[in-house]
């Protein structure tokens, strides 16, 4: 029942996640921030089993941080999305694995921008945009649709706002809050939809 | 000679002095030298092998030069023994962080990883330290190529240039006059090695029997590490004047 | 549904005159959804020895890992490069490791040997080693693929006869499979190089400036 989306543009990253925590039937908090920034130019966004998103995510992050800091140099996001992969493959061969949904985006100032999509079951691949949840079903074909690899902020907007509107109009849950946060080789910020 | 402080690793002489790892240093100078010269284009390691008998089966493999990853070589001055088995981890060590992170280990990550390891042994209850010095040749995206020097106290060091083993301290100062700090090439590196070897070996008895080396460079941003043919060697002393050609010796 | 069958993949070899080929599809799915239409499941493991997988894309990526971890090992231990047959063993017996909790893929292993002569084979999720000396498949179109490839394979092609071959039987099978397709990649090995070449298959380019009207991208291209 949750919306992460990503799309990578020109010289950025875009992602999309929804802001709400759910149990059950009923929706428990309308401002959950479903991201979570690994180093400065890393960010996490993930959806899945409570309680398993929030603790993945969380050990991940502290974990790339600790080696920012062992090691003074930062990884790349390649290396993180590796990493997190290689976290979430182990997991799941045991009794208790880890049931969470991620997108990894990056800038890396060799290689540019850059999304890795992995799954529950850790499969990884790097995209030009992705979708988790439910809403990958109405959000991938339009997309698909109208994407460009040099595709420019505002115009990404504006196709993330259709991705939006479209949930509103077709999907049964409703969705009433995104967060939007932006990658590029400045940092991570958060804009405005 | 005091007895009471050196036959224990993990005990501080009355002077602050670790002697073990102290003597593993001292039997460090007496081994087979080996020089690494960093330059803009790559780098260059040279092992002297020591020869013990004539009728000793010499092995295909390198014996004081090893690879221990795409990006890294390194050369040993030392107990054999205890390097097989270092190397042997960082190889290990190298692969599984390419597991984890699907890149190649920084260099000086994995000097740091095999630091460790070397400085566990100066401290824990019952065990001598390695014997063993390295000096390490890598490269990896975020500091270009970088030459590293590592002792059995577990302290390491990037170097521009430098040697260990036998008469360590005159390479050292040739080095240190010749080197030069800006626009340095392979030629020039390989020439530099060349000259200190000239100076430090018995230049009767070098040739491709006693001497390995190796380099590491980048071909069209490939790093690419070339261990050198016994005849490539001994077209490399006669071009530098380090030994006499046959034909001056027929003369 | 099967977990075998959750990501979706194709991938065949074949053996030729002094060369072998070894094709995948390069789809990424959820089931019927397409996640990427750039997922390589082949693998190079020496300059002459090639691994394909084809299964849970987990798994792929992770043995990806595991061989190419093992064969580093072996590369600097024995300072020589794994001869195709020895690698077969290799991933047969780790494998096989995991019987009681398997991996869910298929591979597929082409290579030239030492003397060059080609070898392939295929295997199932614990490492029973199937030895080919025509063709091997594996993957969702692994039937379709096995029809294409008794009707168009014959012994002792040329490498570009052979790379005609396999893609026409590659592509042909994953036309009639909703789970495989997205393009593809041909690699043909012969004793000095490995030829790689991208195939379209009815999908979508967005990449392409050539492709305008974004109606007609479903075309037979």
């Amino acid at each position: 029942m949750e919306c992460l989306m990503g799309l990578v543009g020109k010289d950025f990253v875009i992602t999309v996640t929804d802001t709400m925590a759910i149990r059950s039937i009923t929706v428990l908090k309308h401002d959950e921030d479903k991201t979570r920034e690994l180093n400065p130019h890393t960010l996490i966004s993930y959806c899945g089993e409570a309680g398993d998103t929030t603790n993945f995510a969380e050990y991940v992050q502290k974990n790339v941080k600790l080696y920012g800091i062992r090691n003074n140099i930062e990884l790349t996001p390649g290396a993180t999305a590796n990493f997190v992969r290689r976290e979430l493959a182990d997991s799941l061969r045991t009794r208790s694995a880890y049931q969470v949904n991620l997108l990894v985006s990056g800038y890396d100032h060799k290689k540019g921008p850059c999304l890795y999509w992995i799954d529950h079951l850790s499969a990884l691949a790097q995209v030009p945009f992705a979708a988790h949840g439910y809403c990958a079903y109405y959000c991938i074909s339009l997309m698909d649709r109208h994407y460009h690899p040099d595709i420019s902020l505002d115009e990404a907007m504006g196709l993330i706002r259709q991705c939006l509107e479209e949930l509103h109009r077709r999907f049964i849950i409703n969705m009433p809050r995104f967060v939007a946060k932006v990658v590029d080789k400045d940092g991570i910020r958060v804009i405005d939809l | 000679m005091s007895r009471r402080y050196d036959s224990r690793t993990t005990i501080f002489s009355p002077e602050g002095r670790l002697y073990q790892v102290e003597y593993a240093m001292e039997a460090i100078s007496h081994a087979g030298t080996v020089i690494g010269v960093l330059s803009d284009e790559g780098i260059v390691l040279a092992a002297e092998r020591r020869v013990t008998s004539k009728l000793l089966e010499v092995g295909l493999s390198s014996e004081k030069l090893y690879v221990i990853n795409d990006h890294m070589i390194a050369g040993v001055a030392g107990i054999t023994s205890d390097a097989n088995t270092l190397i042997e981890n960082a190889r290990v060590q190298a692969q599984q962080y390419y597991l984890s992170y699907g890149e190649e280990i920084p260099a000086e990550q994995l000097v740091q990883r095999l630091c460790d390891l070397k400085q566990g042994y100066t401290q824990y209850g019952g065990l001598r330290p390695f014997g063993v010095s390295f000096l390490y040749a890598g490269y990896d995206d975020h500091f270009g190529f970088q030459l590293y020097h590592s002792d059995p106290s577990g302290n390491y060091a990037g170097w521009k240039a430098t040697c260990i083993g036998a008469n360590y301290s005159s390479a050292q100062s040739t080095l240190k006059q010749d080197y030069k700090e800006d626009g340095m090439t392979m030629k020039d590196a390989i020439a530099l090695v060349m000259k200190v070897l000239a100076k430090i070996m018995d230049t009767n008895s070098l040739s491709s029997e006693n001497l390995e080396m190796a380099t590491l460079t980048l071909d069209a941003d490939k790093v690419v590490h070339r261990v050198y043919e016994p005849k490539e060697i001994d077209t490399l002393l006669k071009e530098h004047d380090v030994i006499k050609s046959s034909d001056d010796m027929m003369e | 549904m099967s977990i075998m069958e959750y990501n979706g993949a194709a991938v065949v070899a074949m053996v030729g005159k002094n060369c072998v080929a070894i094709a995948s599809d390069t789809r990424l799915g959820q089931q019927a959804m397409t996640i990427d239409t750039n997922f390589q499941k082949v693998f190079p493991v020496t300059d002459k020895t090639m691994i394909g997988m084809a299964g849970l894309a987990t798994d792929v990526l992770t043995l990806r890992d595991r061989f190419r971890y093992k064969v580093n090992m072996y590369k600097l231990k024995e300072e020589r490069t794994i001869e195709p047959q020895t690698f077969a063993h290799m991933v047969s017996a780790a494998l096989y490791e995991k019987r009681f909790g398997p991996y869910f893929i298929e591979p597929v292993i082409a290579g030239m040997d030492k003397r060059n002569q080609p070898f392939i084979c295929s295997m199932d999720t614990i490492g029973c080693i199937n030895f080919a000396k025509d063709f091997v498949v594996a993957g969702n179109a692994g039937g379709g693929l096995y029809g294409m490839c008794e009707s168009l394979w014959e012994p002792d092609l040329e490498p570009e006869d052979l790379f005609e071959t396999i893609s026409q039987a590659l592509l042909n099978a994953v036309d009639r499979n909703a789970l495989s397709g997205w393009g593809a990649v041909v690699h043909i090995i012969t004793p000095d190089q490995v030829i790689t070449r991208q195939l379209k298959s009815r999908m979508l380019d967005w990449a392409d400036p050539t492709v305008k009207d974004k109606a007609v991208r479903y075309t037979r291209l």
